[in-house]
């Protein structure tokens, strides 16, 4: 069965995580994904840890994907490189603002060499701008962005999410929901074009929901621990046994189930709290009877409890619980991939199960340049 | 020049925050999205205060580009004008919840047969298998099973979240890209599918790196391994906030004017700052433990003087952005991203626009978002109702009107 973008090729220039997370995500949709690397390697070689001396980042950015290795400032290279362009579909590269053009693989010389090729502009800040220049990694962006403002605990200073690849992997996602929309677009044109995106706009529309916030009141929404400003309750609470357990009332119909999960019959009565915009109003009155509640018995038994009546709930996992969690075995989403150079790894599943046209399967890419030979005598370039 | 989705019609019957911004987006790219709502309305209306007008300020956030109807999708009726809806259309979206679909007369099976070209995108909390399938999804509680407050916060003491609704809208863009990569498919090889994606689906998969590092390291070190273990990071502390920052290009000459003027004398003889600050900043190996030293090096200069002074010296340096900061700094007007909607009732709000710039398509804002039930009348009548048959739905409450 061949995948969605089958006969679809991907020249790959991408470096560290935004890039090249976009277009493995391409190869697990059935993309042939060339990546094409200067011989001194891409920036994600540097990046620890290691597994079994290959970068972690490196490794996992870069499933379904073929490695080859060019100089683009050596002519005969770059000739071949113009040659697999012309029978390419799509081009991706995330270097700062210029530096494609300044390797002489900017959009004119591609799209001249390849008129229907889709190619990708990605840059951390934006082409224009006065920090146009500048490159940016996920921290930085976390920082400027906004996205740590509304983050952290209820008294305390906004925090960096720790994991540092969200905002990285976030513009991957936009990458290819771009890239798929040209794809659609040039079945009906016949023609390429090309699409630019930044890591400040993905992440800003990430935040569209809480921004919503601050451009109805002009007011900075602050960090509230676990809890948010538009629905009650939706936090962690203690339980008995000093364990959390998160839940989320987001939908009317859920506050009556809540009630009698908690036997709280008073509270669903309460005209103060029958409604969302009501319990968000009243929240400091509402949350600490709910607290009280919550440490009347351990976690586990509110786990049955909300459960049973369908109120969205969880224990706080971490990954040795989560991974043979029959939840997320069942939907292979976190599965075992056996690759030759690194023995087998845990490994994230694909984001999307399509019934007919099969997405995948997860291959593992290999070592800087392996697949130069194969590659380019296959497309007839040796 | 035209969307990339122009032409398609899209019926959706998602609520609250992850379908509904996958729908958005796709009717950025110009696609016709039919919302279906409760009679009392998508949930999402009630997430507030705050609200503009009547309208929750998150609703019209999520919600362009749509026209809606109101319409009980568990009496038949509705159930049939849904069919005969999605008969015509290129696409439907739900988020239901596993089997519930079938259950209403709405599953992919069902609607095929009407229209085999369908592609169907479904939506759920956990994940279409597993026994945690029928149990509705909310962002802290995707979040905290799916690790990601482990992130945050201090080990024993209360969980923290992110506050940006990740588990849903970064859900909401693998259904936008799921049904454009459906609607490709088909446009290539004549047939439709079924596609599905899930709140923790995505969550974990975009954790992917550490389940990798997990596995096997050479060393247990990096920050794909000790976030579990750091404490919170708020950057660098200056005179009047924080910033963020990384060195790691110079010249000797250079890197000892730094620190000097910094007042860290005695760091150009540590072997941590090595290498022009590689392993002292950002991401490097020593950046943590000689933090304090930098910030005392800060202390007496404001967030914009750091970042000039780390410019000057080839390194990369943003200040901690709050949001009022944010929307008055010259580089986000630059980008454009800011766009003022004018809604009937709730009148001129702001959001953010669609982020991508295509060269020979287009993607932009198409309409408001709808009150309840606005287009009613409208839709049912495109499909061929009689004035007095809508009449008398609406009597029984199979519909609402505006």
């Amino acid at each position: 069965m061949a995948g969605i973008l089958d006969g679809i090729r991907v020249f790959d220039l991408t470096i560290a995580a935004v890039g090249p997370w976009a277009s493995k995500l391409l190869g697990e949709l059935g993309a042939d994904v060339i990546k094409v690397e200067a011989p001194e390697g891409e920036l994600s070689h540097v990046i620890p840890p290691p597994i079994k001396g290959t970068a972690v980042l490196y490794i996992s950015a870069n499933f379904n994907k073929r490695h080859i290795v060019l100089d683009l400032k050596n002519e005969g290279d770059r000739a071949i490189a113009l040659k697999l362009i012309e029978k390419s579909d799509i081009f991706v590269q995330n270097m700062r603002p210029g530096a494609v053009e300044r390797l002489g693989l900017g959009y004119d010389v591609v799209s001249q060499v390849n008129p229907r090729i889709i190619f990708v502009a990605a840059s951390a800040y934006g082409r224009v701008g006065p920090m146009a220049k500048e490159a940016g990694i996920d921290p930085l962006l976390q920082a400027f962005s906004g996205w740590c403002s509304i983050t952290g605990p209820a008294s305390g200073d906004g925090e960096m999410f720790r994991h540092l690849a969200h905002l990285d992997i976030t513009t991957s996602t936009m990458i290819v929901e771009a890239v798929l929309q040209a794809l659609l677009a040039r079945e009906r044109t016949g023609k390429g074009q090309k699409l630019e995106i930044e890591m400040l706009a993905g992440a800003l529309s990430l935040q569209t929901s809480r921004l919503a916030e601050y451009f109805a009141t002009n007011e900075q929404p602050k960090p509230m621990g676990s809890a948010v400003t538009t629905t009650v309750p939706h936090q962690a609470f203690r339980c008995e046994d000093h364990q959390y357990i998160a839940v989320g009332v987001v939908s009317e119909d859920q506050w009556p189930r809540f009630c009698r999960a908690l036997k709280l019959d008073d509270l669903c009565s309460n005209p103060r709290f029958a409604t969302n915009p009501q319990r968000v109003k009243n929240r400091a009155e509402l949350i600490p009877l709910i607290e009280t509640r919550f440490h009347a018995k351990p976690a586990a038994w509110w786990a049955i409890r909300l459960t049973k009546e369908q109120v969205p709930n969880s224990r706080i996992m971490d990954f040795a619980v989560l991974r043979y969690h029959p939840q997320v075995v069942q939907n292979q989403q976190i599965v075992e991939l056996q690759t030759p150079h690194w023995g087998t790894l845990n490994v994230d599943g694909m984001p999307w199960k399509f019934e007919k046209t099969l997405a995948g399967p997860i291959r593992p890419g290999g070592l800087k340049g392996e697949h130069t030979d194969e590659v380019l005598r296959e497309l007839g370039l040796l | 020049m035209s969307g990339a989705l122009s032409g398609f019609t899209i019926v959706d019957l998602t609520q609250g925050l992850c379908g509904p911004f996958a729908s958005m987006r796709l009717g950025d790219a110009g696609a016709e999205i039919l919302k279906i709502e409760p009679l009392d309305g998508d949930f999402s209306r009630a997430m507030g205060p705050p609200f503009i007008g009547d309208e929750s300020a998150v609703f019209l956030s999520l919600n362009r580009n749509k026209q809606s109807i109101a319409l009980d999708i568990h009496k038949p009726e509705g159930q049939e004008i849904v069919r005969r809806l999605v008969t015509k259309a290129d696409v439907l979206l739900e988020d239901l919840g596993p089997g519930e679909a079938e259950k209403l007369g709405l599953g992919y099976e069902t609607l095929r047969t009407l229209n085999p070209k369908l592609v169907s995108c479904a939506i759920s909390a956990f994940g279409e298998d597993g026994p945690l399938r029928n149990l509705p999804g909310a962002e802290l509680v995707m979040q905290a099973m799916a690790d990601y407050t482990n992130s945050l916060g201090r080990i024993g003491e209360s969980p923290v979240r992110l506050g940006t609704d990740v588990a849903s809208l970064n859900t909401g863009v693998f259904a936008s890209q799921a049904v454009t990569a459906g609607l490709f498919h088909r446009v290539r090889k004549g047939e439709g599918q079924r596609v599905s994606v899930s709140m923790l689906g995505t969550l974990l998969h975009m954790r992917g790196i550490m389940w990798t590092a997990m596995t096997d390291p050479d060393d247990w070190y990096g920050f794909h391994l000790d976030h579990y273990i750091k404490p919170p990071d708020h950057g660098y502390k200056t005179k009047d906030g924080h910033v963020y920052f990384g060195l790691r290009r110079g010249n000797s000459e250079d890197w000892d004017r730094l620190l000097i003027s910094l007042g860290m004398v005695e760091s150009l003889s540590d072997p941590r700052f090595a290498g022009f600050g590689r392993d002292a900043t950002s991401i490097g190996r020593y950046a943590a433990e000689v933090k304090p030293i930098w910030e005392q090096g800060f202390k007496e200069m404001t967030n914009e003087e750091v970042v000039r002074l780390i410019h000057e010296f080839n390194g990369d340096a943003v200040p901690f952005m709050d949001y009022p900061a944010l929307f008055s700094h010259p580089q986000v007007q630059a980008l454009n991203v800011v766009q003022e909607i004018d809604h009937p009732t709730a009148g001129k709000f702001k959001t953010i626009g669609p982020v991508w710039r295509f060269s020979d398509t287009l993607a932009k804002i198409q309409s408001p978002p709808p009150t309840l039930g606005q287009h009613t009348d409208e839709i049912l009548n495109r499909l061929g109702l009689s004035t007095v048959e809508v009449q008398r739905l609406k009597t029984e409450k199979v519909i609402g009107g505006s």
